[in-house]
């Protein structure tokens, strides 16, 4: 017999999913954010519109980061607001 | 085998124990050829693909500092930018359209995730063995045998994701160069934590996370089944055949036993890398590996019973209907597809390879010369994004008597290159007053076909 106590997969906690998920959804979204940006405007004319001097690379780099830090905002926030919302009551459901 | 475990853990006897790490086990057979063969494909591409040579130059190369796209012999540019999005629209509808005909293809043997994952199995099972011997392994106590196959394992996985992170940085980075320039500890900062960043995340995805990426934080699996109806291509076990489940030896008539043809050796768990049970049904954890497959088949040939108690199949014909593959759903798939794809190959084949962008000078509406002549100034930048050096002509029109000063007559412009040139345009006062819209036009000298017009504005002063 090849049959073993199978308990199921290894599934994570509530936690750790949402923390994942979070963290890689804003991933991709900063990914195609970043890239529909920066096909339009150059790091180098918006650095020169702040008096800033940054090269392409860092001004990529800072781009990527700006968007990946805003969206791990808002779906992080959107995530908590759901998971710590009041129960509805029977009568509603 | 080894014998059923029977200590029963009270904190994690219920169907939702806490984490139990999925060990599966390595299977032969037709798909997994299948899969092997797509991994090698698809690994070799992305491994060697930047080392392609075309014209003297990187084949594949994303040069992020230059704002240049080099693909084979072609040349993209920010201004190209519709074109990247008509390819990432025909990429969504080709996955929309090959998941409603054929499942999960893309989950089981073309995504990332899956790739990776398997790339990294192999290494597992070379260091640590197969599925008893790691099992085996991760219970036992430390010893020099296990840190040995522990470590080789880490070595070989490490090694592995840095050479995938160099390879990534590759793409944006001339790859030939990056080699040495990391030898001699001269590779930029940016570059060295992209590289690194790719690195750890493939180490972490393929290494640890796997299946639970696919789980949890994957959106195509969760909306996948959204595109799917009952004449997808899915994996389904043959619950009529094979039920009532139950082992038996081979001897024993088991249908007069009242038993169906599922022997219940759970190989199929075993094998199944998201370690769901596929007799459940279908669920949205199945990646359509086709794993389970080939352990059944394998089993169902031990057994003497004819093959595809697991298989794949359509709910149509599982219940006794007739599959359609023609249905209206892929019909209009398929002509979307073709209208994109058609568009996109006639915009890039009739494209101009020649952009001209003018902007007006703004320090200053106009300046007045001597003999009432009103000046304007202008910076043009023609860029050339053919592969050869072309000749070209500039002239402008929309005023009478409008004449260009400070341009040669012949303007050179390189391969893939920017001239910018500054330039003055001059007319009369009597022929330029208020707002006058004027249009630049750029011809190739050696091709009539090849003209880029652009729109600006000539400013005098009002009559």
């Amino acid at each position: 017999m090849i049959n073993e106590q199978y308990r199921g997969a290894r599934q994570w906690s509530r936690k750790r999913q949402a923390v994942a998920t979070v963290a890689w959804i804003s991933f991709l979204s900063a990914a195609v954010a970043t890239m529909l940006f920066f096909a339009v405007f150059d790091p180098v004319d918006l650095a020169g519109l702040l008096d800033l001097d940054i090269s392409r690379d860092p001004g990529y780099a800072i781009g990527f980061f700006f968007f990946w830090a805003i969206s791990a905002l808002c779906s992080g926030v959107t995530a908590w607001l759901v998971r710590t919302a009041p129960k509805r009551d029977k009568k509603h459901r | 085998m080894a014998k059923a475990s029977q200590k029963t853990d009270p904190q994690s006897a219920g169907m939702y124990a806490s984490a139990e790490k999925i060990y599966p086990r390595e299977q032969k057979g037709r798909f997994a050829n299948y899969s092997k063969v797509a991994t090698l494909a698809l690994l070799g591409i992305y491994y060697v693909l930047p080392w392609l040579a075309w014209d003297g130059r990187q084949a594949v190369l994303f040069d992020l500092p230059a704002r240049k796209f080099y693909l084979f012999g072609l040349t993209l540019w920010p201004q190209d930018f519709p074109y990247l999005a008509l390819l990432l629209i025909i990429a969504a509808l080709s996955l929309f359209f090959f998941t409603a005909l054929a499942g999960r293809l893309w989950c089981g043997f073309a995504c990332p995730q899956t790739v990776w994952t398997e790339a990294f199995i192999w290494m597992e099972q070379w260091t640590e063995g197969t599925r008893s011997q790691r099992m085996k392994l991760d219970k036992a106590p430390w010893s020099w045998n296990k840190l040995r196959r522990k470590g080789g394992k880490q070595f070989l996985w490490v090694t592995f994701s840095l050479w995938t992170g160099f390879t990534f940085v590759g793409y944006f980075t001339t790859i030939r160069e990056l080699g040495p320039a990391l030898a001699q500890l001269q590779v930029g900062g940016w570059t060295l934590f992209w590289g690194l960043f790719y690195s750890f995340a493939t180490y972490g995805n393929a290494g640890y996370m796997r299946e639970q990426v696919c789980k949890y934080m994957c959106p195509y699996a969760r909306f996948q089944s959204a595109m799917f109806d009952r004449d997808t291509l899915i994996i389904s076990y043959d619950e009529a055949r094979g039920e009532p489940r139950g082992s038996r030896k081979r001897s024993v008539d088991y249908k007069a036993a009242g038993l169906g043809d599922c022997i219940d050796c759970t190989l199929c768990v075993q094998v199944c890398p998201t370690g769901i049970d596929i007799r459940d049904g279908l669920q949205y954890e199945c990646i359509a590996c086709a794993a389970c497959i080939d352990a059944c088949d394998s089993v169902m040939d031990k057994m003497g019973y004819p093959r595809g108690l697991v298989r794949y199949t359509t709910e149509h014909s599982l219940h006794g209907t007739k599959t359609r593959v023609m249905r209206p759903r892929m019909l209009v798939y398929a002509m979307l597809l073709l209208v994109l794809v058609s568009a996109l190959v006639t915009s890039m084949v009739t494209r101009t390879p020649v952009i001209l962008d003018v902007i007006r000078d703004r320090n200053a509406l106009y300046r007045e010369l001597a003999d009432d002549i009103i000046e304007n100034s202008y910076t043009l930048k023609l860029i050339n994004q053919g592969s050869a050096q072309r000749d070209f002509h500039l002239s402008v029109a929309g005023v009478p008597g409008l004449v260009l000063e400070g341009v040669d007559s012949v303007i050179t412009v390189a391969a893939g290159d920017v001239r910018s040139l500054p330039v003055r345009a001059r007319a009369h006062r009597d022929d330029a007053y208020g707002i006058m819209d004027i249009t630049f036009s750029v011809v190739a000298t050696d091709d009539d076909g090849v003209v880029v017009v652009e729109d600006s504005r000539f400013i005098g002063p009002m009559p």
